[in-house]
């Protein structure tokens, strides 16, 4: 018996050696809003599976999809959906991008704390995105210019606003553009006159999300379509997720993963 | 799990459909709504499912695409355009100095395709309204139906139909009846719908900031009996686009068209303003009418130098908006027959600001320019056919104004002021004549 448990460790350790001792990798790309979400459940993902290694970055949900297509990514975070010219390539890449819904978010409108503006309409927010009304004055507020925050285009938060906030109208020429919601959220807490946009997880007491339509950005008016700009948040992979990538998105999926989407101050679909 | 599992099934039979029918987004999202309402499923679950299916339609239908349909319908791509006219001529007609107004409703329809044979070949094909009669100037410069003749139905003709071998990035041939004309800034010597036949070797290179190009091209403008020889025109066009900084930009220009076995014979598509008789051939007695007296052999140099944002700074000091136009740019090109010692030299000049592309309501652009052609500086079949219909010899302006409408869709008005200097199209000398057009375009 003694014989035999040896020559079975023997044949374990030799197995055990057989097998390439490498860690996983997976990237992880895109939206800038996704980015949180993603970064802290990586975090916490490779601390309970130290054999897993996930790195994450931003550039834009643009970046994240063109990315996935080139397959220099193996998930592509977008805070908007693909694009039907972007599912074009992809095809002629052999390439099947899939989506995985991970969470809601709402699309604030915020201005600085010390405007006593509290709400905006969907046309008022129009105008001032599109230069016809350029004072706060004219919206019942301060006798200050409005100072007009954007994204830039490879931004998904750009495509999802322009779409559902301007019925695809363009942004006035002016308008201060920023690469990430942080940097909106930054410049807009600094300039009185400003009005931005942010994902719900980028409100903070630096600034101030101001009602759309009548209705506060919450879990609730977002699961249930009343907040008017809301959007879901995807990761796209190629094909159904498998490997790394899959364990990755069931874990943000997961109680303990929907949890900390909501600790980031998103909209947990659970 | 087990609920997850019965509620996809559901949502994938009406994603496939009972009967093949089309899948409507609003089908899935009253469902869901559904099972929201009565507990089966939560808000977040119905986002998710609901979502991720419209994904995967979409997916499929991209995929669906491709996979059932041949290599080369998968490669090909169709557009088109349409515009409908209003046509306003004015001017003096007549000895008699009578004026005169012709009212035009004109149509006009282009439908082309490009297709890849490999990964070195396209083929592109269009078809398009116009006329075969090529004894009028119209044939070649217009694809332009009037409304007339007694509701009679318009022609459809080939517009072009060629092939490319693009062996590198950098060189390409190109034969048949193409879509391609060299480069210039107006179209003040070549009109825009000629689509020329023959042949064209185009050779690029990027260094530094400059995009330089290279166009070689023989076409056929005539061919005959084995007697005698086609009459061709050889030309090689060499530039570079340069980009001087973010904002700036300038295109440049030195092209040379030797317009061979031109000289003592008749070309169809020409509006007579040639230089003609007298011709003899040399030890005859008989004069030749209607033959070209002269050949041609046209140098052209061409530049355009555009800006953007040329007023951004003073637009945002002021706050006004409107002075903040796209682009801005200046033009000019300038003709000269070698093979004449007089009247064989022209050019053209003007400028052009608004937005860069007219794609959406509220879009616009202004253009203006104003060109001389002495009446043996280009040859006649080539001429933009708006200007005096076609004619070398003349002097005048062209404005136009576009609007955009919507997304492919723009209006355009034209208004041409020209007069006859040095040619033959009228015994009125210097009649000056006005078109005023009006059109709806629209590209799909």
């Amino acid at each position: 018996m003694r014989v035999f448990g040896k020559i079975l460790l023997l044949a374990l350790l030799m197995c055990s050696l057989a097998v390439p001792c490498h860690a996983e990798k997976i990237v992880a790309e895109g939206s800038t809003t996704v980015l949180p979400i993603a970064q802290k459940a990586a975090e916490v993902f490779m601390n309970s599976n130290p054999g897993a290694e996930i790195s994450v970055r931003g550039g834009g949900s643009g970046v994240g999809i063109a990315s996935l297509i080139d397959g220099t990514c193996d998930i592509a975070d977008s805070s908007r959906s693909i694009k039907d010219a972007e599912l074009d390539k992809a095809v002629t890449n052999g390439r099947a991008p899939k989506a995985s819904v991970i969470a809601m978010d709402g699309i604030c409108v915020i201005v600085h704390p010390s405007n006593n503006i509290n709400a905006l309409s969907k046309k008022q927010i129009k105008e001032v995105y599109t230069g016809a009304v350029s004072n706060w004055k004219q919206l019942g507020g301060p006798d200050e210019k409005i100072v007009v925050v954007s994204r830039d285009s490879s931004s998904g938060t750009f495509e999802a606003f322009g779409t559902l906030a301007l019925d695809g109208a363009k942004v006035r020429p002016d308008a201060l553009l920023q690469a990430s919601n942080q940097a909106v959220a930054s410049t807009v807490s600094r300039t009185p006159g400003g009005i931005g946009y942010v994902g719900l997880g980028y409100v903070s007491s630096v600034v101030k999300a101001v009602d759309v339509d009548g209705v506060k950005a919450s879990k609730q008016t977002v699961l249930s379509n009343q907040y008017p700009i809301g959007r879901p948040l995807f990761m796209y992979t190629n094909g159904a997720p498998k490997g790394l990538a899959k364990q990755f998105i069931d874990y943000i999926l997961s109680p303990e993963g929907q949890k900390l989407v909501e600790d980031e101050g998103f909209v947990g679909l659970k | 799990m087990k609920k997850l599992v019965t509620i996809l099934l559901l949502i994938g039979f009406i994603a496939v459909g009972a009967g093949n029918r089309p899948v409507y987004a609003g089908e899935i999202d009253l469902l869901l709504q559904k099972l929201v309402e009565k507990g089966v499923l939560t808000a977040g679950e119905a986002q998710q499912i609901g979502t991720e299916t419209k994904e995967q339609i979409k997916a499929e239908i991209a995929q669906g695409k491709y996979s059932s349909l041949p290599e080369w319908v998968q490669n090909m791509k169709m557009k088109g355009d349409f515009r409908v006219r209003y046509q306003l001529d004015h001017g003096k007609t007549s000895d008699a100095g009578v004026t005169s107004d012709r009212n035009r409703g004109r149509v006009r329809l282009r439908l082309g395709w490009d297709t890849k044979v490999n990964d070195k070949i396209m083929v592109g094909a269009g078809i398009a309204t116009g006329t075969t009669d090529y004894t009028s100037y119209d044939a070649a410069r217009s694809n332009n139906q009037s409304f007339e003749k007694g509701l009679a139905k318009k022609a459809l003709v080939l517009d072009y139909a060629y092939a490319k071998y693009s062996p590198f990035a950098w060189a390409s041939l190109m034969g048949g009846k193409m879509k391609y004309l060299p480069w210039r800034p107006t179209d003040v010597m070549i009109d825009n719908d000629i689509t020329p036949e023959g042949a064209v070797l185009q050779l690029s290179k990027k260094l530094g900031k400059a995009n330089l190009f290279l166009d070689n091209m023989a076409f056929v403008l005539t061919e005959t009996e084995p007697t005698t020889h086609n009459a061709m025109v050889y030309g090689i066009q060499g530039g570079a686009d340069y980009a001087l900084t973010d904002n700036l930009s300038l295109k440049s220009a030195l092209s040379y068209y030797d317009f061979s076995n031109v000289k003592g014979r008749a070309l169809d598509g020409s509006t007579g303003t040639n230089t003609r008789d007298p011709y003899q051939v040399p030890g005859s007695t008989a004069a030749k009418s209607g033959l070209y007296k002269y050949g041609y052999k046209i140098v052209t140099p061409a530049v355009e130098l555009g800006i953007k944002n040329p007023l951004k700074a003073i637009a945002n000091a002021t706050g006004l908006s409107m002075l903040d136009i796209e682009k801005l740019s200046f033009f000019g090109e300038y003709y000269d027959n070698l093979a004449v010692h007089a009247k064989g030299t022209g050019f053209a000049g003007g400028f052009g600001f608004g937005n860069e592309k007219i794609d959406a309501w509220g879009k616009w652009q202004v253009q203006y320019v104003y060109s001389m052609t002495e009446k043996d500086s280009i040859l006649d079949i080539l001429p933009d056919s708006d200007r005096y219909v076609g004619t070398t010899g003349i002097r005048g302006h062209k404005g136009s104004f576009q609007w955009g409408l919507g997304k492919n869709t723009w209006l355009q008005c034209a208004l041409f002021r020209f007069e006859n200097i040095n040619n033959s199209y009228s015994t009125f000398r210097r009649a000056p004549t006005t078109v005023m057009q009006v059109d709806w375009n629209m590209k799909f």
